[in-house]
């Protein structure tokens, strides 16, 4: 069973950084880290191999100057290997962009099952996963929240508003699962050493045949054309309690309909 | 000498810091009052998964095999979180005294179990009476009658003691020894158990006295009083900056004595006091008379700057301050230490009792 979790490296959510005003872009010139929702993934790749009995999980990533510390972490957890796609060229890829360089990143790979998360935590566009589907013609299933593969079929709970649908597919097959649906484990020290020895593969756009005039700024088909800084929070409103507060406080919850 | 760390040893730092924020938060700590071992519920488990409790232990006993370099800003980091387990007298104390003078049965016996977490071990310090988690350890290792013995807990008679800080479960201990249970009755085996038990301390100490500085700084520049921030008198920066101060002078001394511990030396250019007095002694006992008084220095700073409000059992802050005062003074405190490094240049006339 071998499983391709793609993860993101991201700006340390806890340090957020800025956007750049000239490309209207997120500066990624900081220490990038693991995104959070990502770790479900590797977490729940991790549990299927081991279920499986045989088999590995492997990282696919896309990120600018070579960042591998946050892929770091991922094999620091028990990954065994990852696919880094780096190119400057890359700079201001779309979803789309992205997505055509992480399928032929795991392409390479030939995974029985391709795990990505929802979405991720700084850029929230949550297309990556289908789009990564469509293009390599596999069956996607999306918000998954628990998995078991059995004899070249992934049963997965799939999360819905009003519980959970259990669907079945044919592996190999794209599925992104919620954040928090797992625990994922904490690297032991272990862990963290062996990690330094894993192998990494460093590509470029070149090393994956991919056109530089396709993906990027030369090939996006989305553009921002304005940002603006988040309307400040205003005030709450403050009720004194004039012996009528709770039929105040329950006009206020009915006029947010959430009674 | 080299005493930086580098990107493993800050990894782990970062990782077992993740763990402690996620699992042994002050509402996990207060908690730990009401468990009869005192301890924070799955956080042993999660602890030895992690691998600091056989960090020391030799890889053929089941450890990593790793040395107390690798262990210093761990042992911080526990002192951060205010954690109540035994870990720092396990990992820190218990497993390299074993491990350097135990028989090789008596390693066989006991290593491996400590280093995956079955086993928990503390240890007895031979300054102070009583003996952390003495009444739920599966292990004590202290000094009797002047020898040093590893004694399993079916064989202690432990009676609770009631401490300052209440997330430390202490207890007075009678064990009943036998050559099974002896270590080593070399007089110097109680020197060793004294070095590793206050380095210790002094490590998870720095941790405690950070935080304190830590929470202080955050609070003096929100607390506001005529219409500023406390933290903008002169008066209460200085509180601040001298604990800063303190810290920045003990922490080498910390980081030396795990140089030390882990070599057997000096670093180069260091005169010893003497030929007679190993150089981890002189170290770990630097090391603590440090901590001990950066700590006392940050707790009454911390009190102060925040007010009645440190005080109260409902705010955190107690957690760190009551922690400060127990690892300052056990294991033996700054005069204790001072002493001990006085006794070591032959300044055999100093009083005692004063």
């Amino acid at each position: 069973m071998n499983v391709v979790v793609c993860v993101k490296q991201i700006p340390d959510p806890a340090d957020p950084g800025a956007l750049d005003p000239e490309t209207r872009t997120l500066k990624r010139d900081v220490k990038l880290i693991l995104d959070e929702s990502d770790s479900y993934g590797v977490e729940m790749g991790l549990q299927l191999v081991d279920a499986a009995g045989e088999g590995e999980v492997r990282l696919v990533s896309m990120a600018p100057n070579n960042e591998v510390s946050g892929l770091r972490t991922a094999l620091a957890m028990g990954a065994e290997s990852a696919v880094l796609v780096s190119d400057e060229a890359l700079a201001g890829s779309d979803a789309l962009s992205t997505a055509k360089v992480l399928a032929a990143a795991i392409a390479r790979c030939e995974p029985d099952l391709v795990l990505a998360a929802t979405e991720s935590s700084d850029g929230y566009t949550g297309t990556v996963p289908v789009q990564v589907a469509e293009l390599m013609d596999l069956p996607s299933v999306t918000f998954g929240k628990e998995i078991t593969v059995e004899g070249g079929t992934a049963t997965v709970k799939r999360q819905t508003e009003a519980g959970y649908d259990e669907v079945e597919c044919p592996l190999p097959c794209v599925v992104s699962v919620t954040a928090g649906v797992v625990e994922p484990r904490y690297p032991s020290f272990k862990g963290i050493m062996a990690a330094k020895n894993k192998p990494v593969e460093e590509l470029d756009l070149a090393g994956l045949g991919i056109d530089p005039t396709t993906v990027g700024w030369a090939g996006a088909r989305q553009e921002i054309t304005e940002i603006a800084e988040a309307p400040a929070r205003e005030a709450g409103e403050v009720i004194v309690d004039e012996g009528d507060a709770h039929e105040r406080i329950l006009a206020f919850l009915d006029d947010l309909k959430v009674l | 000498m080299d005493v930086t760390f580098g990107e493993d040893r800050e990894l782990f730092a970062s990782t077992l810091r993740e763990v402690l924020d996620d699992r042994c938060g002050p509402a996990a700590v207060r908690a730990s009052w009401d468990d009869p071992a005192g301890r924070v519920e799955g956080l042993w488990a999660l602890l030895a998964e992690t691998g600091i409790l056989g960090l020391l232990v030799p890889e053929d006993h089941g450890g990593l095999g790793m040395d107390e370099r690798d262990l210093v800003l761990l042992l911080e980091e526990l002192g951060r979180a205010a954690c109540p387990d035994p870990v720092s007298e396990h990992a820190a104390v218990v497993v390299p005294v074993l491990r350097d003078l135990a028989s090789e049965a008596s390693r066989e016996r006991w290593l491996p179990g400590l280093a995956d977490g079955s086993v928990v071990a503390t240890a007895g310090s031979p300054v102070d009476r009583p003996v952390l988690a003495g009444a739920s350890a599966d292990l004590v290792l202290l000094v009797v009658d002047g020898a040093l013995h590893a004694v399993p807990g079916d064989a202690v008679t432990a009676t609770g003691q009631a401490g300052v800080d209440g997330s430390r479960r202490l207890a007075t201990v009678d064990a009943a020894t036998s050559a099974d249970t002896l270590v080593s009755d070399d007089p110097s085996a109680v020197d060793v158990l004294l070095d590793r038990g206050a380095w210790a301390s002094a490590a998870q100490g720095l941790g405690v006295a950070q935080r304190l500085l830590d929470l202080t700084v955050e609070y003096v520049a929100e607390r506001e009083q005529f219409g500023r921030p406390v933290g903008v008198n002169q008066a209460v920066k200085h509180h601040c900056s001298n604990v800063a101060i303190a810290l920045e002078f003990a922490r080498p001394l910390v980081h030396v004595a795990a140089w030390t511990l882990a070599t057997g030396r000096l670093p180069e250019g260091t005169v010893p006091p003497s030929a007679d007095v190993p150089p981890a002694s002189v170290a770990a006992s630097m090391a603590k008379a440090a901590v001990s008084d950066a700590l006392d220095l940050a707790c009454r700073s911390a009190l102060q700057c925040h007010g009645a409000i440190g005080y109260t059992i409902e705010y955190d802050l107690q957690l760190w301050l009551k922690r400060g005062w127990a690892l300052s003074a056990s294991w033996g405190d700054a005069r204790h230490h001072r002493r001990r490094i006085a006794a070591g240049l032959g300044l055999t006339a100093v009083r005692s009792g004063g």
